[in-house]
């Protein structure tokens, strides 16, 4: 095959435009030629100004030359300067002239020894099957017993959504026939929930609509406990295989007040309540482990009905299965409603579900088919009469909530809050207790007293969260265990980063000292060790050589110089620190990489534009 | 009295809410008119106790749900104290920084070994009475 020119594959691979030389269009005007290739985002600025024409535009001739990436990174900044980058979910979240009401209904597995009614144990992944009371599947004769040590995650997790202990509350039953209940009813606690009338502060870092602005509050209507049914695995051929290990597993149902008015809101108020219930140890299972599962209801109503306090007619959608996608089956769902009433149709209030990559929901169940319950108190079981010092206890014993936690963090370590949540998150709360422990052990090496300034935790929380997690291509990789250690020891990495922050070494020098110790070359507690043994103290050069070095890089730089002199002359507005960086990068070139300091090369050279350079090309 | 009577004249149930009732309930619907309408009458007799029962004054009176002792001793019994599960709460650990308690995790779960079965609890034949098992699940059949 002959070799193509680099002007034509330039061409169709910024373009998609293809030579026409030779092609029966150049014969037969009349045949319509199509891009071969649709334009990406970043050349859709070049092909816009290509039009329909087949004459190169001057950006691309231009730039025939300059490397491919440096082309592609002008064109998307030239983008983003005109503005038409549309920016992800600008506009997802609210529709001119709709209000759309959400309510929510969460689901999550408490984490007990025991079950709800039977001592048979809670498993997760076990045999089949193996952990059944004779009450789980209805034999006759079997009677619940209700198992107090539930009480103890259920009225944790009440506790940290701010709600009022019910002292007495009642176990009812909701009738329905399904293959995974085996009684014939779930047993639940309708008409006198165990905690009401709660409420959940969502603020801007976890995450809410901008609409919603700095902060809002969802308040609980009620919390209540009820049993899990079995697991049912489909086969083909209409057959499923049951396993009843989960039948009567402790549930509480968290149920919302139609307060939330945007989609993110909704997703950000479910994420919010998985790490508050995981944070009081009461559900430890997320929603991508089945632990925690959410329905949500959904209506809109137009703006100018805002003030008549009655909502539109509600869909219940089930089957969310992750935070993304509730978010998408609200978005989903609103646009839907919102196109049936201004097509002039009505709502049904209906059952819809949603599935991965879908567009839009899908009926489930109709109001035919809704299923009438016959709520009754359950008369095989007493009331649940709640003490009040067990509630104190556990209020008291909580500990420090994950609100507390990172405000703490951003007031006394100056970390911004979004580095704050993503410590919190990574490995389960892992990754935090071992940025505890780095930074406990660089106290003490630094020999820091309290109230000093804190940069060596914010150097201890980068390396936390960045660095390590460079070490390896999945964050479980690093065997991370929950108390806080992994495979690197939090004392080594204290080591390292306190010989950092005392500059005794190198940055590109600690860095490679952490895969050392990471790899096992450098075994525990052996950093100061292997520094020694590779000689890799950071000797810094004098101030004289970082002169000379400064000296020798400006040679012929006169065109740089002279945008340092304008801006000392007024001419320019910014100091030009691009310029002073790309100086200093020379600098770092031509002398000791290993030896040099990039901020004192730059305090260096700096001082010697204002003090030396700029007078003599003023004097020149 | 005749309007009294009439005010107490009750709805009819109709076939359609037979048919309704004995499908909430799993029950299989009368094969013949003859069975349907004994079915009505029974079912009509038995409303018109229950209306009769209904008119018994019980202002002021807190529905029984179930049949327990409601002394302040029973109350007592059953209150769930901290007492109650101080067995349960001293199996917990405080861990981290912010003090929070945890349940401590039995060396068996997610390290694949199985929990030991519960005497008296778990060790009876589960799938002894299904009608179909596939190892050690149960097997239901729809459609």
């Amino acid at each position: 095959m002959s070799r193509v020119p680099t002007a034509e594959l330039s061409r169709y691979l910024l373009t998609g435009q293809v030579s026409r030389r030779g092609c029966l269009y150049a014969r037969n005007p009349r045949i319509a030629v199509c891009t071969l290739l649709r334009p990406t985002r970043q050349t859709r600025n070049v092909s816009s100004h290509a039009a329909t024409s087949t004459k190169l535009p001057p950006s691309v001739i231009a730039s025939a030359g300059n490397p491919l990436r440096k082309q592609l990174k002008d064109e998307a900044k030239a983008l983003k300067a005109s503005g038409k980058k549309k920016k992800k979910n600008a506009n997802n979240q609210t529709v001119p002239g709709w209000e759309l009401t959400v309510g929510i209904e969460i689901h999550a597995q408490l984490n007990t020894a025991r079950k709800l009614f039977s001592a048979a144990a809670t498993s997760f992944n076990d045999p089949p099957n193996s952990h059944v009371a004779l009450f789980d599947v209805a034999m006759p004769g079997s009677q619940p017993l209700f198992q107090p040590e539930t009480l103890i995650p259920a009225v944790r997790a009440a506790l940290a959504l701010n709600c009022a202990i019910q002292p007495v509350s009642r176990f009812d039953r909701k009738h329905y026939f399904h293959w995974d209940q085996p009684a014939g009813y779930q047993i639940t606690q309708y008409y006198h929930p165990f905690a009401r009338d709660g409420r959940v502060v969502l603020r801007a870092r976890d995450g809410i609509a901008p609409e919603d602005g700095d902060r809002v509050e969802i308040d609980i209507k009620q919390v209540q406990m009820e049993q899990d049914t079995a697991k049912t695995t489909a086969q083909p051929g209409n057959v499923h295989w049951l396993d009843f290990n989960r039948v009567g597993l402790p549930l509480i149902e968290i149920i919302t007040q139609p307060q939330i008015h945007h989609p993110a809101t909704a997703a950000a108020f479910v994420r919010k309540v998985q790490m508050l219930l995981s944070s009081v140890d009461a559900c430890v299972s997320g929603m991508e482990a089945g632990g925690l599962r959410a329905d949500v209801n959904v209506s809109v109503r137009r703006a100018e009905d805002v003030g008549t306090g009655r909502l539109g007619t509600r869909t219940e959608i089930k089957n969310l299965s992750s935070f993304k996608a509730v978010e998408d089956a609200i978005i989903a769902e609103r646009d839907r409603q919102i196109a049936v009433l201004e097509t002039g149709g009505m709502v049904e209030g209906e059952t819809r579900g949603w599935s991965l990559g879908s567009t839009e929901t899908r009926r489930l169940r109709g109001k035919e088919g809704e299923v009438d319950y016959r709520y009754m108190p359950d008369p095989d079981l007493g009331p649940v009469v709640i003490g009040e010092d067990l509630v104190a206890h556990l209020a008291s014993s909580m500990g420090m909530l994950p609100d507390a936690e990172i405000d703490e963090l951003v007031e006394t370590y100056g970390l911004s809050s979004k580095d704050s949540l993503s410590l919190m998150m990574l490995d389960d709360g892992a990754r935090i207790q071992y940025f505890y422990n780095v930074l406990e052990e660089l106290e003490t090496r630094l020999g820091l007293s309290e109230g000093s300034d804190q940069r060596h935790a914010l150097l201890a929380a980068n390396w936390c969260l960045h660095e390590l997690g460079k070490l390896t291509e999945l964050p479980s990789d690093l065997d991370m265990t929950p108390d806080g250690e992994c495979r690197v020891p939090s004392g080594d990495l204290a080591a390292i980063l306190s010989h950092l922050h005392k500059r005794e070494i190198t940055a590109r020098v600690a860095k490679d000292l952490l895969w050392g110790v990471f790899r096992g070359e450098i075994s525990a507690g052996g950093v100061a060790q292997a520094i020694e043994a590779g000689s890799l103290w950071f000797q810094e050069i004098s101030e004289q050589d970082y002169a000379k070095l400064a000296d020798a890089v400006v040679q012929g730089e006169d065109k740089v110089l002279g945008e340092f002199l304008r801006f000392k002359q007024g001419k320019a507005k910014a100091y030009p620190h691009g310029k002073l960086m790309f100086l200093v990068g020379k600098m770092m070139r031509a002398g000791p990489e290993q030896r040099m300091d990039p901020a004192s090369a730059e305090r260096v050279l700096r001082a010697r534009i204002e003090g030396v350079y700029l007078p003599a090309l003023e004097g020149s | 009295p005749s309007e009294k009577e009439k005010e107490e004249e009750p709805t009819k149930i109709t076939p359609q809410t037979l048919s309704h009732l004995l499908r909430l309930s799993a029950l299989p619907e009368p094969s013949t008119p003859a069975e349907s309408s004994a079915m009505l009458q029974t079912l009509h007799a038995q409303l018109h106790f229950v209306r009769d029962i209904q008119r018994v004054d019980t202002t002021g009176v807190e529905p029984l749900s179930s049949i327990r002792d409601e002394t302040p001793e029973g109350i007592r019994e059953a209150t769930v104290a901290l007492a109650t599960l101080q067995h349960a709460l001293a199996e917990e650990e405080v861990y981290g920084r912010c003090k929070r308690p945890r349940r401590m995790r039995s060396k068996g779960t997610g390290g694949g070994a199985v929990r030991k079965v519960e005497e008296g609890v778990e060790d009876w034949d589960v799938l002894g009475c299904a009608a179909e098992t596939v190892g050690r699940y149960f097997v239901v059949r729809s459609g």
